[in-house]
């Protein structure tokens, strides 16, 4: 067993030596797919984050003015209750002081000075609205200036501009860098494949003696499949490392960006970055083992 | 040991290797085959590895046929039989203990073993003190004695060698033929495919001739003709 084992790694790490330039390329591939791959899980969870107010159909938040007393808010509550009873209205939620603050967290993650100046005694409290004619902009928009009349609130959100300009923007992001980032694992997979293909055909000599000599199959392949784990897990690290790096530049600058813009919500430092971290790693590593597996068994028909 | 029931191989529809051949080797035998280049010598050494599957006809290696061995067992009867080949094969990133060693290493024999065995069978080959040379530092002989060291390390039930003499100096095949008939006698089965006449007729073992693809001659103590 400790003989096997030895045996493996040697092998493993002969062949990094024989082939340093085929490595160095199928390392450097897999990171930047990776690195894409990583980036692409990132910006969607920061998209989320900045859809996370408008989740079950909400279309409209109404923002209560700091200070407002209970009397207030159940004068709003009343007001969409009728609403409700007449049909104008779906269904609305409160969201409390807890409530938002917890939302606050993730819509300014990326601005904690403003986070900060927030606390219980000043955010805002809001009421999240459903209306029954979501599909009509005039409806909606007729809705938004009642609401603005009404005492103690604050202002009106209404989610259709923000929502179309997130969900385009979503959805081309995300379709291009997933495109991008199948179409260059496929690559990174392909020159894994190549390097231990080229490592093998220039052992197959060795290959054959070791088969003549009754090597089994599985025991001339793990060091191969070993060495392209190796590749793909050494391109999952350099990933890991730049998609931190990008992700902590990306942090410190969104907080230049206005308020207003939207972008503080798209910063991931909920730990989420860590889980993509794992993924990136397993990811590389199983490209990698795959490829180098399949490469090997064309070899291995002596 | 090894018995051939009406094998035939072929590799197109013109080329047929071997037709209908059918032979029974004893265990301990010495069996040199003999015929012309394309005769179908290599294609039975091959068939008794399972490099090669006959169209037709049943193989039988140590009492089992190998035909319908799956692949996952056919490791296991590699291990049984032991190879020389013409051009050495030896691996010359290695050296001469190495390369028998890594015979055993990819069988998984523990360490300690292979630090015992290797000694003593370069010293039965005539290559002790020369464990640490690599193969591109030894002569032709030496090579072919490191081959067949690396061969029988794992003492194997039968030893088949195609044309190992075929690239050494009359001298140095001789002193091949002395040590695979030392090796012979310890009762390992050896089949031998060769082309020269000189070792036939003085070893005077056991000749199956072949032409093209077909058995012509089966003799034992016989010579070559």
């Amino acid at each position: 067993m400790f003989s096997r084992l030895t045996y493996t790694l040697r092998e493993t790490f002969a062949g990094f030596k024989r082939n340093v330039t085929l490595t160095a390329a199928a390392i450097i591939t897999s990171a930047v797919s990776l690195l894409i791959f990583g980036l692409t899980l990132l910006i969607q969870h920061g998209f989320d984050n900045l859809l996370q107010r408008w989740e079950g159909g909400v279309e409209m938040i109404v923002f209560v003015s700091a200070g407002t007393q209970q009397d207030g808010l159940d004068f709003i509550a009343s007001t969409l209750q009728d609403q409700v009873n007449t049909g104008t209205v779906a269904s609305f939620e409160y969201c409390d002081v807890a409530c938002s603050l917890a939302d606050a967290d993730r819509v300014l993650a990326g601005d904690p000075t403003t986070r900060q100046l927030l606390d219980e005694t000043n955010i805002p409290t809001l009421f999240k609205i459903v209306p029954a004619e979501s599909t009509e902009v005039e409806f909606l928009r007729g809705l938004k200036e009642s609401y603005q009349q009404l005492p103690s609130v604050n202002s009106v959100t209404l989610a259709e501009e923000q929502l179309d300009l997130i969900g385009k923007l979503q959805g081309f992001v995300s379709t291009y860098t997933t495109g991008l980032w199948i179409a260059l694992m496929f690559a990174s997979g392909l020159l894994i494949w190549n390097t231990i293909r080229t490592a093998m055909f220039a052992r197959r000599r060795e290959i054959e003696v070791m088969k003549l000599v009754g090597a089994t199959d599985w025991f001339i392949r793990v060091p191969f499949m070993l060495e392209g784990l190796i590749q793909g897990l050494l391109g999952g690290v350099a990933a890991v490392g730049s998609m931190l790096f990008i992700n902590w530049r990306w942090t410190q600058g969104v907080q230049d960006f206005p308020d207003s813009s939207g972008m503080t919500a798209l910063v991931v430092i909920d730990g989420y970055q860590w889980t993509v971290a794992i993924i990136i790693l397993a990811f590389g590593a199983l490209v990698g083992m795959i490829g180098s597996g399949i490469a090997a068994s064309r070899f291995l028909d002596v | 040991m090894i018995r051939l029931e009406n094998v035939t191989k072929s590799y197109s529809t013109e080329v047929v290797a071997l037709r209908d051949a059918s032979f029974d080797i004893a265990k301990g035998e010495f069996v040199f085959l003999v015929g012309p280049s394309g005769s179908g010598k290599s294609t039975m050494l091959r068939l008794l590895n399972r490099e090669e599957r006959p169209e037709r006809g049943a193989v039988w290696v140590a009492g089992r046929n190998i035909i319908d061995m799956p692949p996952s067992r056919v490791p296991h009867l590699r291990r049984n039989i032991g190879n020389i080949f013409q051009d050495y094969k030896l691996l010359s990133n290695k050296t001469v203990f190495e390369n028998v060693a890594f015979a055993q290493e990819v069988i998984g024999k523990p360490k300690h073993v292979i630090r015992q065995q290797v000694p003593a069978v370069l010293d039965l080959v005539g290559l002790a003190g020369k464990e640490d040379r690599f193969p591109h530092q030894l002569s032709g002989g030496e090579q072919q004695r490191v081959s067949v060291a690396r061969a029988f390390v794992n003492r194997p039930l039968i030893l088949i060698a195609d044309e190992p003499t075929g690239n050494l100096d009359p001298t140095t095949g001789e002193g091949i033929m002395r040590l695979l008939d030392r090796i012979n006698k310890t009762g390992t089965t050896v089949v031998m495919a060769t082309h020269d006449q000189r070792i036939v007729n003085t070893m005077r073992k056991r000749v199956i001739q072949l032409d093209r693809g077909v058995i012509v001659r089966d003799q034992a103590r016989g010579v070559y003709e």
